[in-house]
């Protein structure tokens, strides 16, 4: 076990796209209830106690919205097929202007259960984005940005930092309105203090810009030629792929290898030329967030549980049990166990740093 | 020195890898968002065989993104715009923060739209992006719709970038028309992409691969009509209206700032004569 | 180390150039002091030192700023950044990071320096500027005085061998203040950088300066020389030239050791006189404008205010003084009903502030906030004052004729946020004293004024008590207090910790005495002013 530090984020975001990745490949209402407690689970053992760290919660609220928004659709538009029928809504047609489609009808039990399975997987997909999102500081996020990004990352950085003091200036602002006699409730305060407020930040800008440009900001070592070259190049080949694979996506004629194989290309080269585009930079990172024994073990935690989903897949498992007719879903027992090895991230993360442990010396390396 | 009119700051350049690289990732957005109207039967995209496929594209148009933001930076972004950027992004992120896009107030077009019109189009671009990127964070949403959202709003920063020349009323009425028909364009756009996630293959408003374009979007248009349409006729209504009340002191703001940072000052060294005295 | 030569600069749409030919060369190792008055072109100075002007600001900069060598017109200020490191007037404005160490090491990561070299570096500024503590923190939550050394700290880890500073204490107190000046001495004293600073609180400075460059506006030529040959003929110098130039010392003292050596003559010549006659006449005091009772305060789960009992009556001069965090802000926040106590009332000529609307309020109570920004609201100046005017119902032009009392000179189409930081402040306090409510609150009012400045605000002060209005100041000026106040209430932590006659609180306090109380100690004098009276009354001026 570690010292008290943060995961590298790209870890987290391996593991938390790995499965999300296997909550695409279900409707297994049991896999992916189980799925959603892997991912809390990991959350409420590793998170940090800062604001962001509770928004799994409201990533959890957010999937139980869609999955009640789609019953409500599934109630609503419905398309009507032979079921047991559990209760009716009286049918109505739309005016043609509305697109003339019917609302109501019987509402069967077998349909539910589809909406409901379906609006269970997106659910699961948003908590293992709020699992990300709450165990990733977003500023280590940032500095873990390919050099290629810098400026933007900055930016964001910059956006970030001063978020905090728009609100309270805008506070002070309106507040001071008072000061001359002007009131400081209701819209009129509210509308005439946001323009001192922003021209605030805007002058704050120019000052933030004095100061890194003093300090050395946009440095650049001259790129050659032939890097420039080579990016464009990646760029390029990586545009003509994507398109492509996108047009393998959608004509179902086309051969396998204008699908994947081409989306696969393009990504691999717009990646490269992202990380070739950085070498221009001449920039060094002060303690970056190294990737050693911890990092490894959380992002293979995510791939073999995606792997274990493909197998069960493969095995015919009931990954997607059936509605019409309905049956009780089967539990496969290799999905689950690549869920439980999902949860070793909970163990093997080194444990976030609060306000009281952090101490002058910080462990660099596993 | 600047006060006559039609001269147009454009802080980030667009240079020829940068113009394909935003065609091709127009061209890439349209199918990311508008896939369910042309999906054939059978193909990759069509969900009852795979869920797969649409998530794809959460992957694909953040790397387009990316991609874009590092070559539009390359060399054009020095610390006075990102420093305006980053200002900006979070001052369009605050305004976001009360709202949280209940009955589709959005304010951060009221922003964007003018930076956009005073900065040029690259910088809309960016600054379209990184408003809902830096919201998105501030709020602890960072799900799979931030991908759209941020795409979305750079298209609508590029094109307040892309608006003719004009003055006075003509200007704000202008920004106000424009701002309007983008709030619009943007909830059917986000509504697009939303549709095929929360009905799909068995429903009466749903997409049915393989079939004609018309059809689809007769679907869709029920949808929209049912969903987001009331929230965007609000939002669209009260875009135009805040650019009409409050556009031209946030233009009058954004300028300044434009002279006061001297983005295309003209800086003039003048060596000094020889034999000085000094203390 | 530092050369201009005739600099002439000019900014884009100025009629006349900010600077004109400037000279001046700064060797290595020495501490340079620039002097000036509000808006005179200091802060355009010591931007030509990095390039900052012309290339960031655009301008036309004729002649030469070298710098070690390097010219900035050939070098860009990103190019500079290991030769010269600047600070500008707020640090919390100019950070990009949000944790000290990553701030310390930016512009390292912008240079391109190694990662170990950067640690190293990190280590070493850490404990040069007494940082260690505080290592990990989030930059939000710092003191202003720390926000300052790293703000200091950022600019040195790239090693540059020229440090400039605007104006780093004017906003801290006296304690936070001397840490700032201690490390800065340290680091030309021990490791023989060049600083150059802009300041206008030379009482606390000019000891350490070893060159002064006194920039006077207006395109006049600049004065540049040892600090006792330029306050020997300027009429701007701090409390203790002023001293010796009244009592003929000589070499002219720059701090209050110097000044004591030379002192004794005067002491033993001023012991033998009835000084209680010299002293500034103390006002008549009226009827009590504002009262506190048991004024409790808090911000969430801390206690900003403790039962504050304090009465403020009209005709009085009342200082409030104590560390940054100790509650005088809140204070007169509360005094003029901007937040509702959490316990106890405060009471102005019987109403409750809290509870009236803020047309009434600005009838009773005014308050000039620390960020005198969030007063402005309009695109001009000339817009502030007419809006002023019409919002407390003054003939037209009280307000602009107020201003020109306080800062002279400001054009009428200028924006607000144009103006220099003094002349901002300048503006808030005429929008608020123009309309002379009965209860007046400062709060910090002196930050960025120079002397002159701070002249004619002591003597605005002074007429409005003696109409009758009840003053209040917030400040870490000891010399304003000296100069003005009838009573000072010093708070720490939220308490009341004095109350009484400024004469007898301040004089023995190490910490809010002025420099002449200090130089002539024990005797119970305060300004030159009063030393003036009390030997012309002898008739013994001019003192040899």
């Amino acid at each position: 076990m570690t010292a008290p530090r943060l995961l590298h984020p790209g870890a987290w975001w391996l593991w938390a796209v790995a499965l999300a990745a296997c909550a695409l490949r279900t409707t297994n209402p049991v896999l992916l209830c189980l799925l959603i407690a892997v991912a809390g689970w990991v959350v409420v053992s590793r998170r940090t106690d800062v604001p962001w760290s509770r928004s799994f919660a409201s990533f959890l609220r957010l999937g139980l919205i869609v999955i009640v928004v789609r019953l409500v659709f599934q109630i609503l538009f419905g398309v009507r097929i032979p079921g047991t029928t559990l209760f009716s809504i009286p049918e109505v047609t739309l005016p043609s202007w509305a697109a003339g489609v019917s609302v109501g009808g019987p509402v069967t039990l077998e349909s539910l259960m589809a909406a409901l399975y379906q609006g269970l997987r997106l659910a699961a997909v948003l908590a293992c984005f709020g699992a990300a999102t709450s165990l990733c500081s977003p500023y280590r996020m940032l500095r873990a940005l390919p050099t290629a990004l810098y400026e933007a990352g900055v930016a964001v950085t910059v956006a970030f930092t001063f978020a905090p003091q728009a609100i309270v200036a805008s506070r002070q602002v309106r507040e001071a309105r008072r000061l001359r006699g002007r009131s400081d409730h209701g819209v009129r305060a509210w509308t005439a203090s946001a323009l001192p407020v922003l021209e605030g930040a805007l002058d704050r800008a120019v000052a933030l810009a004095a100061s890194m440009d003093s300090r050395g900001y946009g440095r650049r070592g001259g790129a050659s030629v032939s890097l420039r070259r080579r990016s464009v190049g990646l760029v390029l080949l990586g545009l003509v792929a994507l398109a492509i694979g996108s047009y393998g996506l959608l004509d179902p004629g086309a051969p396998a290898v204008f699908r994947l194989p081409a989306l696969a290309v393009g990504v691999i080269a717009l990646v490269g030329s992202l990380l070739a585009g950085g070498r221009s930079i001449e920039r060094t990172r002060y303690r970056p967030d190294p990737w050693v024994k911890p990092e490894w073990i959380v992002s293979l935690a995510g791939m073999v549980a995606l792997a274990s989903f493909v197998l069960a897949g493969k095995m015919g498992d009931t990954l997607n049990p059936s509605t019409n007719p309905l049956e009780i879903p089967a539990v496969p027992i290799v999905a689950v166990v690549g869920l439980l090895v999902a949860t070793l991230p909970a163990w093997f993360a080194p444990t976030p740093p609060t306000l009281a442990t952090v101490s002058t010396s910080v462990a660099v390396a596993a | 020195m600047k006060r006559s009119g039609q001269h147009r700051i454009d802080v980030i350049r667009l240079g020829p890898t940068s113009w394909a690289l935003l065609i091709a990732a127009f061209a890439l957005g349209v199918v990311a968002f508008a896939w369910p109207l042309f999906a054939s039967a059978n193909s990759a995209l069509d969900a009852s065989h795979s869920a797969d496929a649409p998530w794809i594209f959460v992957i694909l148009i953040p790397l387009l993104i990316g991609v874009i933001l590092a070559e539009l930076a390359d060399g054009s972004l020095d610390a006075k715009s990102v420093a305006l950027l980053g200002v900006l992004a979070a001052s369009g992120a605050v305004l976001r923060l009360p709202s949280g896009g209940v009955a589709g107030f959005e304010p951060v077009f009221f922003l964007l739209v003018p930076a956009g019109r005073v900065f040029g189009r690259g910088f809309g671009f960016v600054l379209g992006a990184l408003t809902l990127f830096v919201s998105a964070l501030i709020t602890g949403g960072v799900g799979p719709w931030l991908p759209f959202q941020m795409f979305g709003a750079a298209w609508i920063g590029f094109f307040a970038g892309c608006l003719p020349p004009a003055r006075g009323r003509i200007e704000i009425a202008l920004l106000a028309t424009y701002g309007a028909v983008a709030a619009l364009a943007y909830g059917l756009v986000m509504n697009l992409w939303f549709w095929p996630f929360v009905s799909s293959g068995d429903t009466t408003v749903s997409y049915v691969a393989g079939d004609s374009v018309a059809e689809n979007l007769r679907r869709f248009w029920g949808f929209h009509i049912t969903t987001s349409f009331g929230f965007d006729i609000p939002r669209a209504v009260f875009t135009a209206l805040f650019l009409v009340i409050a556009g031209r002191p946030v233009l009058g703001a954004l300028r300044r700032v434009a002279r006061r940072a001297a983005f295309e000052a003209p800086v003039t060294f003048i060596p000094a004569e020889t034999g000085s005295t000094i203390h | 180390m530092i050369r201009f030569e005739h600099v002439t600069i000019t900014y884009p749409e100025a009629n006349a150039p900010t600077l004109v030919d400037v000279s001046f060369e700064v060797p290595e190792g020495e501490l340079c002091l620039v002097v000036g008055v509000t808006g005179s072109g200091k802060s355009t100075l010591l931007r030509a030192v990095n390039g900052l002007v012309p290339r960031f600001s655009g301008g036309v900069l004729a002649g030469s700023v070298v710098i070690d060598g390097k010219s900035t017109a050939d070098l860009p200020p990103r190019d500079l950044a290991d030769v010269v490191g600047v600070v500008g007037q707020d640090p919390a404005a100019g950070f990009v990071t949000d944790y000290v160490e990553d701030e310390l090491a930016y512009a390292m990561e912008n240079l391109g320096v190694a990662p170990e070299i950067m640690r190293r570096r990190v280590e070493d500024i850490l404990d040069l500027l007494g940082l260690h503590e505080i290592r990990h923190r989030p930059l939000a939550s710092l003191s202003g005085g720390q926000q300052q050394r790293v703000a200091i700290g950022s600019v040195l880890t790239a090693g540059p061998r020229v440090l400039v500073l605007d104006e780093p204490t004017s906003a801290l107190d006296p304690a936070a203040a001397e840490e700032v000046l201690a490390a800065l001495t340290r680091l030309v004293h021990d490791l023989g950088i060049t600083v150059l600073i802009a300041e206008h609180r030379l009482e606390r400075v000019v000891q350490y300066a070893d060159r002064i460059v006194m920039v006077p506006g207006d395109g006049r030529p600049v004065i540049v020389g040892t600090p006792a040959e330029v306050f020997g003929q300027s009429s701007v110098a701090p409390p203790v030239v002023e001293l010796g130039r009244l009592a003929g010392w000589s070499p002219l003292p720059l701090s209050v050791r110097d000044a004591r050596r030379l002192a004794g003559p005067l002491r033993e010549r001023l012991a033998e006189v009835e000084l209680s006659a010299f002293r500034r006449t103390p006002r008549v005091v009226g009827d009590v404008v504002a009262i506190t009772d048991g004024l409790q305060a808090s911000y969430g789960p801390v206690t900003a205010l403790r039962g504050i009992e304090l009465q403020f009556r009209a005709g009085e001069v009342v200082a409030l003084m104590g560390r940054n965090g100790a509650g005088k802000s809140t204070l007169l926040n509360h005094l003029v009903g901007l937040r509702e106590p959490a316990s106890g009332t405060v009471r102005i000529m019987g109403a409750e502030p809290h509870r009236l609307s803020a047309h009434e309020v600005v009838r009773v109570a005014g308050l000039v906030p620390q960020d005198s920004g969030v007063l402005l609201y309009h695109d001009t100046v000339a817009a502030e004052c007419s809006a002023s005017d019409r919002d407390a119902g003054l003939v037209a032009g009280t307000t602009r004729s107020v201003l020109d009392q306080i800062v002279p000179d400001i054009k009428a189409t200028a924006h607000p946020r144009d103006l220099s930081e003094g002349q901002r402040l300048g503006l808030a306090l005429s929008i608020v004293l123009a309309s002379e409510p009965p209860l007046l609150l400062l709060d910090e009012p002196t930050r960025g004024l120079d002397y002159g400045a701070k002249q004619r605000l002591v003597e605005l002060l002074s007429r409005l008590a003696g109409e009758g209005h009840a003053v209040v100041i917030a400040t870490h000026d000891v010399e304003v207090v000296a100069a003005v106040a009838d009573r000072c209430v010093v708070l720490a932590e939220g308490e009341v910790v004095s109350d009484g006659p400024a004469r007898d609180v301040v004089i023995h306090s190490p910490v809010f005495a002025p420099q002449v109380a200090k130089v002539l100690a024990p005797l119970p004098l305060l300004t030159v002013h009063e030393v003036e009276l009390a030997l012309a009354a002898v008739g013994d001026l001019p003192f040899s």
